[in-house]
Parts: C-alpha cells; structure tokens; sequence
C-alpha cells in the first residue's frame, strides 16, 4: 500500500470500517510511514475533539412530557 | 377513545380488551426502543433547525409518524438509526422549504443561541485532550458550521450520533464510499478550522513541527 491509497482509508481507519484485509495493509503501511502516522493520529483527534466539545443538548421536559403521553394511554375505561 | 354510551361500551368490551392489549404491547416496547432516544433526537434537531421551538415539533412529528409506522420498523435493526432517518425526511419535507437561504449561516446568532441554552440544558463530558482543551464549545461548533452541510452531516452522524457507515448511507441516500470520502475531507477541513482556533491561543500543533 502506498500513502495516496493509506490516505483515502484513513478516516474509515479511525472509525473501525475498514476490512479486515484492508485494515492489516493500512496498519502494514503506518508501521513504516511516519506521515501516514501523523495524518492518522490527527484524524483521530479531530473525531475525539467533535465527540467532546459539541454539546449535547437535552430535550425539555415539556417535549418529554408529550412524547410520553403520545404513548402511554391507558385503558382505564375497561376496568 | 371515551364512549358516552355504556351499553355500547360492555357490547365491544370483549374487542377492546384485546385490541387494547396488543396496543398496550406496542406502547411499550415504543417506549423502550424509541423513546430512550429522545434526547439524542431532540440534539440533533436543534442542531439543524437553530430554534427550540422548531426543534420540538420536529421531534414531536418524528415521534408521531415513528408510532403510526413502528409495526415496519425492522425489529433487531437500530432503532435510534430508523429514528434519524424519519426525522430527517421530516426536516426536509417541512422545515427546509421556509428556512433561508440554504448555506447561509448567521455565526452571531449562533453563537447567542449556544450561550442562551447550554447553561441551562447541557450534558458535556470534559476530558483532557491536548491542545484541543483549550478551545471553546463554540468554536468547534462554529468550525462544524463552516463545513458545506454535505460534510457536516456525516460528522455528525458519525462522531456525536455514532451511527456506522452503513447506518449513515441509508441516511443520507448515498453509497457506503461517499460516506467514506465525505468524512474524510470533512474532517480535514475541521482541522485546519481548529487548527487555526489553537494557534490563536498559542499551542502548537503537529503541522508546526
């Protein structure tokens, strides 16, 4: 494998969707490529960065409240 | 659902009961496979509506349409997965067709939002990553912005929602390899975006070595 097929892989790499085949040729080549290894480890962290730092936002309770009701009638008029 | 009528009532009790029971089954196994999803939902939908309000009746439609339809979910697939995609078909069926100008964003309207509502709502986890601790909730969210919305959406999809490649294809209507060199483009462009936040601060990064 060279670095222009190293590089195409390197974010199906990050996210665990390479093959298996692919994946022991695109770790074969990172063993013996420094600059693969770097754009790697950048991939990486530019994935953990977006996971960490983008904040989540929690639904109010408001819309809780009505999604729950939406599903949660009860018979009662049968008992 | 109420019938005035008691006569009529005992008459059908026998049907009811047992429509009841299938619809009380149906209730909760909605509750636990759908509905434990909210909170990722309603993010995402805030995420691309920029409005609370419009946020909530999206997930609201998602929810109601969901229901009338869970008996074609495929059971054993990931449920949070058929969610997203039903809310996105909502989004550009409803919500696309009155917003401005597609591309355009208003970063100082952004960045109010985001003060206005993380204080109030927010579940962050905080770690220690290198440089990229010290950059600001917003300026990364502002770097995702300013990715055309091909390239954000599977970030997203992908880093904070975790969805698989293949998840993500069926989501977006694209082929597993569009995904793939989506991401990867995406994900350099971001980087040269914090990149360029982190050397504001003054943290080197790997490329001024």
């Amino acid at each position: 494998m060279n670095c222009n097929e190293a590089c195409v892989l390197i974010s199906a790499a990050v996210d665990g969707e390479l093959s298996f085949v692919e994946e022991k040729q695109f770790f074969l080549h990172l063993s013996e490529c420094k600059e693969c290894t770097a754009e790697y480890d950048d991939a990486q962290r530019t994935k953990l960065i977006i996971r960490e730092r983008v904040i989540r936002f929690k639904a109010p309770q408001t819309l809780i409240n009505s999604i729950t009701q939406l599903t949660s009638f009860t018979p009662k008029e049968m008992f | 659902m109420d019938n005035p009528d008691p006569a009529h009532q005992k008459k059908s009790l026998q049907t009811n009961e047992s429509l009841s029971a299938v619809e009380h089954k149906k209730q909760i196994e909605f509750q636990n496979e759908a509905v434990v999803h909210l909170n990722a939902l309603y993010n995402y939908a805030l995420h691309i509506t920029m409005n609370p309000d419009d946020a909530e009746d999206l997930v609201q439609e998602t929810y109601l349409k969901a229901y009338r339809f869970f008996n074609s979910f495929e059971r054993g697939t990931n449920c949070k997965a058929w969610l997203f995609k039903i809310l996105k078909n909502n989004y550009i069926n409803v919500f696309r067709k009155n917003s401005k100008e597609p591309g355009k964003v208003d970063y100082d309207l952004i960045k109010d939002f985001y003060h206005s509502i993380k204080d109030t709502r927010s579940d962050t986890t905080e770690t220690d990553s290198d440089y990229f601790h010290s950059l600001l909730h917003e300026e990364v969210y502002q770097a995702l912005l300013s990715l055309p919305e091909e390239f954000r959406e599977v970030i997203q999809l992908c880093d904070i929602e975790g969805f698989t490649y293949e998840e993500i294809a069926n989501m977006v209507d694209s082929p597993i390899g569009t995904v793939r060199s989506r991401l990867y483009r995406g994900r350099k462009l971001l980087r040269n975006q914090l990149e360029g936040y982190a050397k504001k601060y003054g943290f080197a990064t790997d490329t001024d070595q």
